[in-house]
């Protein structure tokens, strides 16, 4: 390790880990990039990736959509369609939502702690590699389809349908050998390697708030963002393994023929219904519980009045996670689990609306008497609250198992999780967007564009996924690519589709305007244009490597704010920092061993197909992860000495350019 | 645990290993004294629950024998115990809540035996694309 | 202890030490916490493998839809489960004593402590080796006639696998090994199979030479993936668990030649954590071990858990 003190990481001198091999710290560029183990630059990259594959997956669903508008149209084949919603699902969940809100715990956490990075940087590198192999392997099925429609690869099995088609379910009997393709295994193994990604990240998470914790900084002083990432993480740890454990047999059932699912060999087909939603159900808590804590940390800082109730909000969301391990039967009603199952799924589902209400009730309780600024972030956050209720209301309707007996399978259950997850998950992480980027790049993003992207995601949302409640109820089912045109599903429809298009140019405006804002030489902003509440944003904008000069000592909550308006200054550690601050040292071992993975995934893949000496490469691609591994471990963590100012409080925050004028009104 | 370690002294902490040693080596004998009942009760002729419920509880206690000792959790902090006892907690509700939902008592046995028989009739295993 | 003065312990120890050895919020080591995690993740992991098989336990009495394709208690062989039993327990005994050891600073004990887990982690896994090849292939006594190329009929008896198509073929290759001679076959077939390499030409013949083949006890049912739901959930259960007995030795064999380099000197501290981390791994896997014999060997033998086919 190098106890050289530089100022920038470029004048290190050429330093040995302890392979003997040269450590990729002084570089800039491609090379910084790929070798990074800053939480920042991972955030980055998370975000850059979620939001490249938001638009795959609304890409897929614009296809779906346009498919719908009319009755009996054939633009798109039956299988294609199939294909096209199990993608869209698939890589909206895993390749969009759970990305975006992994860039927003990378960046935001241990600037929220008072760390100087995540406990394990490394790790944290790896789980970025790792999902972009997951992530790429699953969209190289569109790349092998097509080779398989210009009759380059032909499936041993003679089937075609190597894109996905069993559904984002993949419920077995469907995904077994004999009524999918390669498909199937490309699902499979896509989402074992996402997993693995998830679960690292998770762990690192959940480590590093425990222990990394600036001094003072209690577990009940933490921001409400932070807690979610908590419990997000835990429900990552305890639900993942069921989706492995399924997937893997599932595996076996094609490739070994074994007999978990398979009626023939005296398989339960509905096991693999249990063991997915005991994966599932929690799941969609990780998917919303990073959305609700972004809203906790938006309405409170434009408000400007701290969050109401933030313990209750605390231990509803904990319970929301608790209790999201114990509902998963509810997607089952319409099999036949019997009356006492059904009674207790169908209760245990109502009383989690509970922890979820008060979380609404303390939201609303937080705007109660604010002095609110309708900037970008609040409209999103705002709309949060009301969006997420509907959602929710459908949600209790699905929990009463007569009324789900109807619902289930049709378009009132697409509404309803659209509700959830668009009204509810793309809002919250919109509003993060618009909220951090200012940190994140120390620019501004348009924020006259900001309230049109606004306009066109809440109401072409609603004009997409409203008109579904009513043909859901008059009978239209789901995931059938084509509809007669005597049902009366015409118009709505129709008024769908135009409000998906909407819809899509919110969302694409808003990606726009973000590379745009990235390259852009004008926007600065200071380190704090939104006069907010949390630690980050007493730092400069973007923020240095090291974080912190100073590692803060915190005294109570919303501690920055406290200092700005309460004269309640945050102390500052006054040991000596003449000798810098430790870096971890930067690294290939990563990503090579998430190549490692798209390596084994890909032979995997192509063995099933038939491409003959795929098994080696795919023994040959677990080895690289292995081998990656272990000259992992054997390099150590190394590190070198990084200068910082000795100014020991930051500067006093700026105005922001584009502040909406507060109200006059009482404190 | 690094704090308490710094706040010993070399002596002292080669006392309290040396401690735990014994501890470890009745453990050691105990666990295998524990398996050995196990094997051994299930040739005697006891009622089948009272079987089950020594198997049970014998396994149990080793379990946590070997967690708290072995693995040092009475040694730790208590967020240790808290995280895994979690994580433990989960995975047996799951398995409860499973073999619960997967009974068949309320299906007509008749029906029953006609799905657990072998399937009589061949399943075409040719592919409708 | 203030937080301040806690902090100052930063800047007086040496760089690496500090660097190895920050203060953390909890006062419990990270790589620690880090390992319980897993471990708590890892149980819901074998829970989900344990409940598979459970669960089809008790909705196939027989481990299968057909009765008497499984005999499990005929299958299992309890002895040699509960020799490995014993030798995993023994084996998380001697990594406790491993872990006291690099407390104690004591690299030379720790390295005898390890190398004993290593042994008996091995003896373990080639328990179950056997236990599974013998699972797979089950046991079988079969009567047989030979027809030697001179014309001569020989009877005996032979034991092999309880598959009878696999038990003529292991046969057939036993006999033309041991009497290559009698591979000599009618002379209208002699021409083509010059080309054949040996081994195909008893894939060829090896029908006319062992004629009266007969399976006449099965004394143990073979078990395999396939053949059943008992083998599938069986196999992959504790496949899983030694998969992970396999890649705790692979951390054992490398710790253990990493105590040679010197680095653990450098670091007692560290290393004396990294060992722990190692020995909660080692342990959680016979923890598990502990429920897979209760749960899926032991209870087998429980009168009326396994009715008889």
């Amino acid at each position: 390790m190098s106890s050289v003190l530089v100022s920038h990481k470029t004048e290190l001198p050429p330093g040995r880990s302890g392979l003997g091999l040269p450590r990729p710290d002084r570089f800039t560029g491609w090379r910084d990039w790929f070798t990074t183990v800053d939480h920042k630059k991972i955030g980055v990259m998370y975000g850059a990736a979620a939001c490249f594959f938001f638009l795959v997956g609304g890409v897929e669903a614009l296809m779906i959509r346009t498919q719908l508008m009319r009755p009996m149209q054939h633009i798109i084949t039956a299988q294609l369609y199939n294909q096209l919603f199990t993608m869209h699902g698939t890589t909206m969940i895993f390749l969009g939502v759970m990305p975006l809100s992994a860039a927003f715990f990378n960046f935001v956490v241990p600037l929220q702690i008072g760390a100087r990075d995540v406990a394990f940087p490394r790790l944290n590198a790896f789980s970025l590699w790792t999902f972009f192999a997951g992530a790429i392997l699953l969209n190289a099925s569109w790349f092998l389809q097509f080779l398989n429609i210009i009759h380059v690869l032909t499936p041993a099995d003679g089937r075609t349908d190597i894109v996905p088609g069993g559904g984002w379910f993949g419920y077995a009997t469907l995904t077994e050998k004999p009524y999918t393709g390669i498909g199937t295994d490309v699902w499979i193994l896509s989402l074992q390697i996402l997993g693995v990604a998830s679960l690292a990240a998770a762990f690192n998470f959940i480590t590093t708030i425990i222990n990394l914790r600036a001094p003072g900084m209690a577990m009940m002083r933490l921001p409400v963002f932070t807690w979610m990432t908590l419990v997000t993480s835990f429900l990552i740890i305890f639900a993942f393994p069921a989706i492995t454990i399924a997937l893997a047999e599932l595996l076996f059932d094609r490739t070994f023929d074994t007999n978990f699912f398979r009626v023939q060999g005296g398989g339960q087909p509905i096991f693999w219904q249990h063991l997915f939603w005991i994966f599932g159900h929690p799941e969609v808590y990780i998917l919303v519980l990073p959305a609700m804590g972004i809203v906790s940390e938006v309405l409170p800082t434009f408000s400007r009045k701290p969050l109401f109730g933030y313990p209750i909000i605390v231990f509803s969301g904990a319970v929301i996670g608790l209790l999201g391990f114990a509902v998963w039967s509810h997607h089952m009603f319409a099999t036949g689990l019997g009356k006492v199952a059904t009674a207790a799924f169908s209760l245990l589902t109502m009383a989690i609306a509970v922890p979820t209400g008060v979380k609404i009730f303390n939201w609303i309780g937080t705007l109660w008497g604010g002095r609110i600024r309708f900037t970008v972030p609040m409209v999103f956050s705002m709309a949060f609250v009301w969006m997420f209720m509907l959602g929710g209301f459908s949600g209790i309707m699905h929990s009463a198992a007569p009324a789900d007996a109807e619902q289930h399978d049709s378009y009132f259950i697409v509404a309803h999780f659209h509700y959830v997850l668009l009204g509810g998950v793309l809002l919250g992480l919109l509003s993060g967007i618009y909220y951090w980027v200012p940190k994140i790049f120390g620019k501004m993003m348009n924020q006259k564009l900001g309230y049109w992207v606004a306009g066109l995601v809440i109401v072409g949302f609603n004009v997409a996924f409203f008109p579904m409640h009513y043909l859901g109820l008059i009978g239209m089912t789901r995931r059938t690519y084509t509809y007669l045109p005597d049902k009366g599903w015409n118009l709505w429809n129709f008024v769908s589709t135009m409000g998906a298009y909407m819809l899509g140019v919110g969302v694409f405006l808003c990606f726009m305007d973000m590379v745009i804002t990235v390259r852009s030489k004008k926007r600065a902003c200071g380190p704090d244009p939104w006069d907010a509440r949390t630690l980050e944003w007493s730092l400069p904008s973007p923020v240095p490597d090291y974080n912190f000069a100073r590692l803060p000592i915190v005294s109570c909550r919303d501690a920055w704010w406290m200092q700005k308006h309460n004269n309640i200054p945050i102390e500052y550690d006054q040991s000596d920092v003449s000798h810098g601050v430790h870096m971890p040292s930067q690294s290939w071992m990563p990503m090579g061993a998430g190549i490692g993975f798209f390596i084994f995934g890909m032979g995997i893949v192509l063995m099933s197909a038939g491409v003959p000496y795929c098994g080696y490469v795919a023994i040959g691609g677990l080895s690289t992860t292995v081998v990656f591994i272990y000259l992992w471990a054997i390099e150590g963590p190394g590190g070198y000495h990084l200068a910082v100012p000795t100014v020991a409080t930051p500067p006093a925050p700026t105005a922001a350019p584009t502040r909406v004028p507060a109200p006059v009104g009482h404190h | 645990m690094s704090a308490d370690a710094h706040a010993l002294s070399h002596a002292e902490l080669l006392e309290q290993e040396n401690q735990r040693y014994h501890a470890f080596i009745n453990l050691a004998l105990f666990l295998s004294v524990f398996t050995g009942v196990e094997i051994v009760v299930i040739f005697l002729p006891f009622p089948s629950w009272a079987l089950m419920g020594t198997l049970v509880t014998l396994s149990i206690v080793k379990f946590f024998c070997v967690i708290f000792w072995f693995m040092h959790l009475i040694y730790d902090a208590p967020l240790l115990t808290i995280l895994f006892i979690a994580g433990l907690l989960l995975a047996a509700g799951t398995m409860i809540a499973l073999l619960g939902l997967m009974q068949h008592d309320d299906v007509d046995p008749a029906i029953l035996h006609e799905s657990m028989a072998p399937p009589s009739r061949v399943m075409h295993d040719t592919a409708v694309v | 202890m203030s937080a301040t003065a806690a902090l100052a312990h930063d800047s007086s120890g040496p760089a690496e030490a500090h660097a190895a050895h920050p203060p953390t919020a909890t006062g419990i080591e990270t790589k620690k916490v880090l390992m319980w995690l897993f471990l708590a993740s890892d149980c819901m992991f074998f829970g989900t493998l344990i409940s598979t098989h459970l669960v089809y336990r008790k909705v196939y009495p027989y481990g299968s839809t057909d009765k008497g394709i499984i005999d499990i208690l005929s299958t299992f062989d309890i002895q040699l489960t509960s020799f490995s039993t014993f030798i995993l327990l023994m084996s998380s005994f001697l990594m406790a004593l491993a872990v006291s050891a690099m407390h104690k600073g004591q690299i030379k004990s720790f390295r005898r402590s390890c190398i004993g887990v290593i042994i008996f982690g091995l003896i373990f896994l080639t328990g179950q080796v056997y236990e599974f090849t013998h699972f797979f292939d089950g046991h079988a006594l079969y009567t047989f006639s030979v027809k030697t190329a001179a014309g001569e009929v020989i009877s005996s008896t032979y034991e092999g696998p309880a598959d009878p198509a696999r038990a003529k073929a292991d046969l057939a290759h036993r006999l033309l090994a041991a009497h290559p001679d009698w591979l000599s076959v009618p002379a209208a077939a002699a021409a083509e199979d010059k080309a054949l390499a040996p081994a195909e030409q008893v894939k060829k013949h090896g029908d006319w030479i062992v004629t009266a083949f007969k399976q006449e006890k099965v004394e143990k049912k073979s078990l395999s993936m396939q053949n059943s739901v008992f083998g599938s959930t069986f196999f992959l259960m504790t496949g899983t668990h030694g998969t992970h007995v396999a890649i705790g030795v692979l951390w054992l064999v490398s710790m253990y030649l990493y105590s040679f380099t010197g680095r653990f000197e450098k670091n007692m501290h560290g290393a004396a954590i990294d060992v722990e981390i190692m020995g909660l791994y080692w342990h959680f896997v016979d923890i598990v071990w502990i429920i897979i014999f209760t749960a899926v060997y032991l209870v087998e033998y429980i009168p009326g858990y396994n009715p008889a086919p």
